[in-house]
C-alpha cells in the first residue's frame, strides 16, 4: 500500500499488488512503452534545442541503418560497446558493480602501448601480445577493488571509481611526460607502427576489432551460458548468502568475474587504442564506462542481448556525433539521452513487478 | 610560515562543500537510501547557484537557495524512483551521476566558463589580523560556519527529536519501524529530499565561493569523496567535520605545492585526493567492528507487500 499522499481520494486508495505472474505481451508492452517515453523525453529535448524533427529522423534512421558507410561507422563504434558491454555485464552478474571500466580501459591502452612503444616481441606476435598485455593491465586494475571486495568488505562503486581518475591522472602524466609524441609534442602518444595497428576487413572502414569483439562475446557466452563458473555465478548473483551455505566458492567467484570484467575492459581500452587513435590518448576511454552499465542494465546482463544492445548504442554514437557537429551540441548529449532512457526502463519496472488497484475501505 | 597560514586560510574552503555534501548524504543513508548520484546533484547545484547569482542580480544567497532548491528537486525525484517506484539504488545513483553532467551540459552553455566574484570572505578587524589562525578562524565566508551550525542541527535532528529517531528506525529495521506505526516510505521519501538540499547547497559552494566560476564536470570526483567520507565518519555528523578537514586539507595542499615548485610532478599532486580516498576507505574497513556502524537497511529497499 502506497499511504503517501493518495489517501486524498474519497473513500478509495491506490493500491499497490504484487504480480504473480506476467504475460509476456504486457511485458513487452511495458518495456515498449518506457522506451517510447524515455525516447520522446529525448525528441523533445532535441527539439528544444533547435534540432528538426526531419533531421533526427534522417540522423538516427537512415544514415545509421540504411546507409552502407553508415551502417559500417555503427558496427565500428558498436565493437568497443560490445565490450564495455560485457565487461560490465560479467561483473554486474555476480553484483560486483564495476563502475571503474574507464579506468581499466585505460589500463589496457598502457599495456597495449607498452609493448607497441618498447616493440616486445616479433612484429608479426605484435598485436596478440598488445592485446594479452592489455587485458592482463585490466585485470591488474580490477583486482584491487576485487580483492577490497570480498576481503575487507569495501564498496566497490567507490574503489573502482577513484581508481579511474587515478587511472586518468596517470595517463596525463605520461603523456604530458615521458610518453609524449616525440614528432609533434603533442599530449598524446607516439603513433603505431604499422603491425601494431588492427588492419581493416576490406569493408568500408571496419577492422579486426571485430575478431576481438567476437572472440570475447564466444568466451563470454560459453562461461556464463555453459559453464559451471556460469551457473554458480548466476546462483551468487540472485541469492549469495544461499551459494556460501551450500559450499560454492563466493569470494572466488565474485573476485573472479571483477578481474574477467577488467580484462575485458582492457581489451576495449586496446581496441581503441590499435584500431582507431592508433596511440594513447587521455580522451579515448571517456564516456565508455556509463555506456557499459547502460548497455548491461539494458541487456540484462546477458551475453547475446548485451551485443543487440550495443549496436543499438553504437548507431546512438554515431548518430550523436554527428548531431554534435551540425547542431554545435554538448558532449553530455549521448550520456544524457542513455541517462533518460535508463531511467524510463528501471522505472517501469515497478509495473512489471506490480499492478496498482483501486480499492474501496472495507477491502483487504 | 606564510606557506601554513595560507594553508590553513584555505583548508576550510575546500572542507565546506565536502561537509556539506556529507551531510546530505548522512540524513539519505540514515534512513536507509544509498544516493550515489551526488556528484550529479552537486553539478545541477552548482550550475543553478551560478545562474541564479548571475541572472538574479549578484546575490550569493540567491544563488546559495535555489542551488540548494536544484538539490531538493533532484533528491525528490531520486527519491520518488528509489521508494515508491523501487527502482536499483546503485544504477538509479549512477544513472544520476550522468543525467546531472547531461543536464547542466546541455543546458550551462550559456554560463560556462564566466568567473563571478562570488561570496567574500568575512574580517573583523584584530581577530582576522592574528598571526597564523587569524584567517583560518574568523576570515572564512558565511557559509563555513553556517555549515558547522547545520553540523549541529543535523546532529540534533537525528539524536535528540523524535522525528529522527524515527528516520534512523526506518534505516536501520523497516520491519519493525512499520510494525511501530512509522510510514517507511514517508520518512525515506523526506531523507532523500532533505538530503538533496544539502548535496545541491554543496554544488552552489562549489561555484559560488570554491572556485567563482562554472565549469563543465567541475565536481571532479567530489560527489564520491563525499561518499566515502561518510563512510569514514562512520554516518556520523559530527565526525564528518574531520573528514573534511582531512580531504580540504589535501585539496588545499595541492595549490600550495605547486606555488612553492616543489619537485612533485604535477598530474601526481592532482591524484593525491582519490588516493586519499582510497587510503581511507581501506583504514575503515580495517577498524574493528566496522561496518556494524553503518545503517542495517542501506541500499536495501522495503516493500510490505514482499514481507516473508
Amino acid at each position: 500500500m502506497i499511504s503517501i499522499s493518495l489517501n486524498f481520494i474519497r473513500r478509495r486508495r491506490l493500491t499497490i499488488e504484487v504480480r504473480q505472474r506476467i504475460s509476456l505481451g504486457l511485458h513487452v508492452s511495458i518495456l515498449l512503452g518506457a522506451l517510447f517515453f524515455g525516447i520522446g523525453v529525448c525528441i523533445a529535448i532535441l527539439l528544444g534545442r533547435g534540432v528538426e524533427l526531419s533531421s533526427i529522423y534522417e540522423e538516427f534512421i537512415v544514415f545509421t541503418f540504411f546507409d552502407s558507410a553508415g551502417i559500417s561507422s555503427v558496427i565500428v563504434e558498436s565493437i568497443p560497446l560490445v565490450l564495455v558491454g560485457l565487461a560490465a555485464a560479467v561483473a554486474f552478474r555476480v553484483n560486483f558493480w564495476n563502475i571503474g571500466i574507464e579506468g581499466q580501459m585505460f589500463m589496457g591502452a598502457i599495456g597495449a602501448s607498452v609493448v607497441a612503444l618498447f616493440d616486445i616481441g616479433p612484429e608479426i606476435l605484435r598485436l596478440p601480445i598488445m592485446f594479452i598485455f592489455a587485458a592482463i593491465f585490466g585485470i591488474f586494475w580490477a583486482s584491487g577493488p576485487a580483492i577490497l571486495k570480498v576481503r575487507l568488505n569495501v564498496n566497490e562503486v567507490i574503489s573502482t571509481l577513484l581508481l579511474n581518475y587515478i587511472a586518468y591522472y596517470f595517463v596525463l602524466n605520461q603523456l604530458f611526460g615521458p610518453w609524449k609524441d616525440p614528432r609533434d609534442k603533442f599530449p598524446h602518444g607516439e603513433q603505431y607502427d604499422i603491425a601494431e595497428r588492427l588492419p581493416a576487413i576490406g569493408w568500408e572502414q571496419v577492422h579486426y576489432g571485430v575478431a576481438v569483439a567476437a572472440f570475447s562475446f564466444i568466451v563470454v557466452w560459453w562461461i556464463i551460458e555453459r559453464s559451471r563458473f556460469g551457473i554458480s555465478s548466476r546462483f551468487v548473483g540472485v541469492n549469495p548468502k544461499m551459494a556460501l551455505a551450500v559450499g560454492l566458492p563466493v569470494s572466488t567467484i565474485v573476485a573472479g568475474s571483477a578481474m574477467a570484467s577488467g580484462s575485458i575492459a582492457g581489451a576495449a581500452g586496446f581496441v581503441i587504442a590499435a584500431a582507431t587513435e592508433y596511440r594513447l590518448t587521455f580522451t579515448m576511454a571517456a564516456g565508455y564506462g556509463f555506456s557499459g552499465i547502460v548497455i548491461a542494465f539494458l541487456a540484462g546482463n546477458r551475453p547475446i542481448t548485451t551485443v543487440i544492445v550495443a549496436f543499438l548504442m553504437g548507431s546512438l554514437f554515431v548518430a550523436g556525433e554527428s548531431m554534435k557537429v551540425f547542431y554545435s551540441l554538448p558532449d553530455a548529449l549521448v550520456g544524457l539521452i542513455q541517462a533518460i532512457i535508463v531511467l524510463s526502463v528501471t522505472a517501469s519496472e515497478f509495473f512489471v513487478r506490480y499492478r496498482l488497484r483501486l480499492a474501496s475501505f472495507g477491502d483487504t | 610560515m606564510e606557506f601554513l597560514t595560507n594553508w590553513l586560510a584555505f583548508m576550510p574552503v575546500f572542507a565546506a562543500p565536502l561537509v556539506l555534501a556529507a551531510l546530505g548524504l548522512i540524513i539519505n543513508e540514515r534512513a536507509g537510501i544509498l544516493n550515489l548520484g551526488a556528484e550529479g546533484i552537486m553539478l545541477c547545484g552548482a550550475l543553478i547557484g551560478i545562474i541564479s547569482y548571475i541572472e538574479l542580480g549578484e546575490s550569493s544567497a540567491l544563488g546559495f537557495i535555489f542551488g540548494s532548491l536544484a538539490g531538493v528537486i533532484l533528491g525528490f525525484v531520486f527519491g520518488f524512483l528509489v521508494v515508491v517506484l523501487r527502482t536499483n539504488q546503485v544504477v538509479t545513483g549512477i544513472t544520476f551521476v550522468i543525467l546531472g553532467s547531461g543536464l547542466t551540459g546541455l543546458m550551462g552553455i550559456p554560463w560556462v566558463n564566466k568567473a563571478v566574484s562570488g561570496i567574500t570572505p568575512i574580517y573583523i578587524p584584530h581577530l582576522t589580523d592574528i598571526p597564523i589562525i587569524g584567517r583560518f578562524l574568523f576570515g572564512q565566508d558565511i557559509l563555513v560556519y553556517v555549515t558547522i551550525i547545520f553540523v549541529v542541527f543535523v546532529w540534533l535532528f537525528l539524536y535528540r527529536t523524535r522525528t529522527g529517531l524515527e528516520l534512523r528506525a526506518v534505516g536501520e529495521n523497516p520491519q519493525a519501524a512499520d510494525a511501530n506505526g512509522i510510514n517507511v516510505e514517508a520518512y525515506r521519501l523526506l531523507a532523500a529530499t532533505i538530503g538533496g538540499a544539502f548535496i545541491g547547497l554543496s554544488g552552489a559552494y562549489l561555484a559560488l565561493a570554491m572556485a567563482k566560476i562554472f565549469v563543465l564536470d567541475m565536481t571532479q570526483g567530489r560527489g564520491w569523496i563525499a561518499i566515502a567520507l561518510v563512510i569514514f565518519a562512520r554516518w556520523m555528523p559530527w565526525r564528518a567535520i574531520i573528514g573534511g578537514a582531512l580531504f580540504g586539507g589535501i585539496e588545499a595542499l595541492i595549490p600550495r605545492l605547486k606555488a612553492t615548485g616543489v619537485p612533485i610532478p604535477q598530474y601526481y599532486l592532482e591524484m593525491a585526493p582519490y588516493l586519499a580516498t582510497l587510503a581511507v576507505l581501506i583504514y575503515a574497513a580495517l577498524r574493528l567492528r566496522s561496518g556494524q556502524d553503518a545503517p542495517k537497511a542501506l541500499g536495501i529497499p522495503y516493500v510490505r507487500e514482499d514481507r516473508k
